[in-house]
């Protein structure tokens, strides 16, 4: 067997288009069309749900003048926001080696070939943005058709613009991410990036500061109601980006690119199985975000002997690398602004502070996480599982402890006040404890699916099990909601007349009491299901001890 | 004496302030046979994933004959047999090859792919999809993707680990196959009979060459153990 040699003249190019084209050929021709029908009876079903809600949200009367008026002069600011929010994506995406995620295999086989990169990148780039446009199309359009319920103009006029406004905003964001990509931003450097438009965005929107750039672009969304040149601008812009973006494809990072096609796949798979802690493992690897080497602070083992659990989560608490300490604290900021929110009038802000510790706490749980993640090490121990995993929450109840102080000052510093202060700080315990317990029963009890829980719950009428997995995946960022309670609590109690912090106190003592039931349920959790599995064994005794009881 | 077919001029990898390659300076021959060995985590990996392009350097440079690891003319030269095998869930092994040869430019025939899918032990398998296969015989494949396309540097991660007594004998005279034919190939692997049959062994420890020449058994021991 001899070394083949190359033909000079081959177009390797060539070769790759139409192996690809066989592919494709192949996988349409492996679909079953009962597969398609039900991809696209899904597809509609969400799709028709999607504009119901939306209509719900959007209602029908129309506007006052004085609204029209408003919304003529806000509008661009707060559409502009959600562009900003999308061409942040694309910066991330892009110093992730994004936009495209390739197969595994042609990273390795294609990328690492002699074939001109660009032409190889140029194919699964042109299949992607094509769907993402049609995508951005559609939902622009039914937005501003639902839109045009409440304005006077032509119902196509807006839906016209809505779908022009989702292409545009959408093309942008695939461009600066293809750009992103191509010129190697550093990830940080696009997180800022990111950062700093969409809070110009959100400043602008609550006219803080003026000039986002992303205005450009709400104004072709409200074209119908204000004809403004600078849309047209903005549409120039994206084709620009998105032009350049392209050309510059092929100079993808071989090593971004690679790890990107073997974490996407798993990501989405964990995404599908709501398996919230393979989602959070698979996304710090996507972002390279590893332990540091060196620990922040340099600590002796003190107490290990008495305290091993907690001196184990100290530990890995300082070596957080310093991306997630950032994330942390700036999850704490959107929660602090949110509270205020809340406590100004907006109650459903509370959800997104909620949400936003929620999130925090997935991390601060970090080492409850890992020893859940390797029972055999954890049942290694002669101690009950369920008294090792009670030991790592004090560590994150700390740990929550930081990011709702950050949440108090931000919460503090947007309207300065001793009422304020006091209240916050009121409400600052109440938040940690809600946001551990959320993230304690969501890494303990696992991810929810229609088959966990054993037979007994298998054999549950589907709507019962529908519930059960509804009520597996809501309850534990619910926990972290009921966790910022007081706030409204203490808002109530002032308007009338009452003592708002004592309030805000009264209510963090419910949130108490909560904390404490997870934690027994954390501790005791083995001799209840021990239990429950008995009693239902006594229930529906199995074939073989039916047989042994018949014989 | 031949020029250099791979030089390292401080070739170094990091992640943040995790150092999995240190400075490297080192220089290989044409037509050398060499073997790559250390301990775990002394770099060998990301040495061979940097030549190959796979990896980015964080600092210093690799060069294969003349054109800097990555370039075109770089892939075009270099064959890497990575230690976890790479392949489409939906190609065949003799499509994995076909596709291969032609991304290469290659112009292989039915008798050219089944005479490397024959030497790999795999002709009864031919058409059946690898990424089914157990870990030897996708071990198997890979190594038949790795040297069905042309290459003048060839450049193989722990290629013994998963095969079987036939399949390692297999490799072994294709190795020596290549070195005669003036092929330059290095091997990262701990296997002691492969580096006694090698000329140069180069060992690397914390990214520093520690050790360069013939080895013995009981320096592989020495120098890998350690």
């Amino acid at each position: 067997m001899a070394v083949r040699t190359a033909d000079p003249d081959a177009d390797l190019e060539a070769a790759l288009a139409d192996f690809r084209k066989a592919r494709r050929r192949k996988r349409v021709a492996d679909i079953h069309w009962i597969d398609a029908l039900y991809q696209a009876y899904l597809t509609a079903l969400i799709g028709g749900a999607a504009v119901l809600i939306g209509a719900g949200f959007v209602g029908d009367g129309f506007l006052t003048p004085d609204q029209l008026h408003r919304v003529a002069q806000n509008g661009p600011d707060w559409i502009g926001v959600v562009a900003a929010t999308v061409i942040a994506v694309g910066l991330r995406s892009g110093s992730r080696g994004g936009p495209i995620a390739l197969e595994h295999a042609e990273v390795r086989h294609v990328l690492l070939a002699p074939v001109d990169r660009t032409t190889a990148m140029r194919g699964p780039a042109v299949r992607q943005l094509r769907f993402l446009l049609f995508v951005a199309t559609i939902t622009g359009g039914v937005a501003g058709l639902l839109a045009a319920h409440r304005f006077p103009e032509a119902d196509i006029a807006w839906a016209a613009c809505g779908a022009l406004f989702a292409l545009t905003t959408m093309a942008l964001g695939y461009g600066v991410a293809l750009l992103t990509s191509g010129l190697r931003v550093p990830s940080w450097i696009a997180s800022l990036l990111g950062l700093v438009l969409v809070s110009w965005a959100f400043a602008d929107g609550a006219n803080v500061i003026e000039g986002s750039p992303t205005v450009a672009l709400g104004h072709i969304a409200l074209w119908p109601l204000q004809f403004n040149v600078l849309g047209l601008i903005a549409i120039v812009v994206a084709v620009g980006v998105l032009l350049w973006g392209l050309t510059l494809i092929g100079n993808v990072s071989v090593e971004a690119a690679e790890r990107r096609s073997t974490l996407v796949g798993q990501l989405r798979f964990a995404a599908t199985l709501q398996d919230i802690r393979t989602v959070i493992v698979l996304r710090r690897q996507l972002a390279m975000e590893l332990p540091r080497v060196r620990p922040w602070l340099r600590s002796r083992a003190r107490g290990i002997r008495r305290f091993p659990v907690w001196s184990r989560g100290v530990q890995g608490l300082l070596r957080w690398p310093a991306a997630r300490v950032a994330r942390l604290v700036l999850l704490g900021a959107v929660a602090g602004l949110a509270a205020r929110g809340a406590w100004s009038g907006t109650s459903p802000l509370i959800v997104v502070a909620g949400l936003a510790l929620y999130i925090a706490a997935l991390d601060a749980v970090e080492s409850l996480s890992q020893e859940v993640d390797h029972p055999t090490r954890r049942n290694a121990v002669p101690i009950e599982a369920g008294a090792i995993e009670l030991r790592h929450l004090p560590v994150a109840v700390v740990s929550m402890l930081g990011v709702c102080v950050v949440a108090f000052v931000a919460g503090v510093v947007v309207g300065p006040s001793f009422e304020a202060a006091e209240i916050a700080a009121a409400c600052v315990v109440p938040a940690a404890l809600g946001a551990v317990a959320g993230a304690t029963v969501s890494v303990v009890a696992g991810p929810a699916s229609a088959s966990s829980g054993g037979d007994t719950w298998s054999l549950m009428p589907p709507e019962v099990a529908g519930m059960r997995l509804v009520y597996r995946n809501a309850w534990p960022p619910a926990m972290a909601i009921i966790g910022i309670v007081p706030i409204l609590a203490a808002r109530t109690a002032a308007r009338h007349g009452a003592s708002a912090p004592l309030t805000a106190l009264a209510a963090g003592g419910a949130v108490l009491l909560l904390f404490v039931i997870v934690c027994g349920w954390v501790r005791q959790r083995e001799q209840i299901h021990m239990w429950w599995r008995k009693q239902m064994d006594a229930a529906m005794p199995s074939s073989r001890e039916r047989e042994v009881a018949d014989a | 004496m031949p020029s250099p077919m791979l030089v390292s001029d401080g070739a170094t990898k990091s992640y943040g302030d995790l150092v999995a390659l240190a400075p490297l300076d080192l220089k290989i021959r044409k037509g050398e046979l060499v073997a790559l060995i250390g301990h775990n985590g002394s770099g060998k990996s990301t040495f061979l994933k940097l030549t190959a392009g796979t990896l980015e350097l964080s600092d210093g440079t690799i060069e294969i004959d003349g054109e800097p690891a990555g370039s075109s003319p770089a892939r075009a030269a270099t064959s890497f047999i990575p230690d976890d095998p790479v392949l489409y869930d939906d190609l065949s092994v003799r499509e994995h090859l076909e596709y291969i040869a032609a991304l290469h430019g290659v112009d292989a025939t039915a008798e050219d792919l089944d005479d490397v899918i024959d030497r790999m032990g795999l002709l009864h398998r031919a058409d059946d999809l690898p990424a089914r296969f157990s870990r030897g015989l996708r071990q198997r494949t890979s190594l038949a993707i790795g040297v069905v396309r042309p290459f003048d540097l060839l450049l193989v991660d722990e290629p013994f680990v998963g095969l079987d007594a036939s399949g390692k004998a297999t490799l072994l005279e294709l190795l020596d196959q290549f070195h005669d034919e003036g092929r330059t190939v290095v091997v990262a692997t701990h296997d002691a009979e492969f580096v006694e049959r090698v000329s140069r062994c180069i060992a690397l420890r914390d990214g520093e060459v520690i050790h360069d020449g013939t080895a013995t058994s009981k320096d592989v021991l020495r120098l890998v153990g350690a």
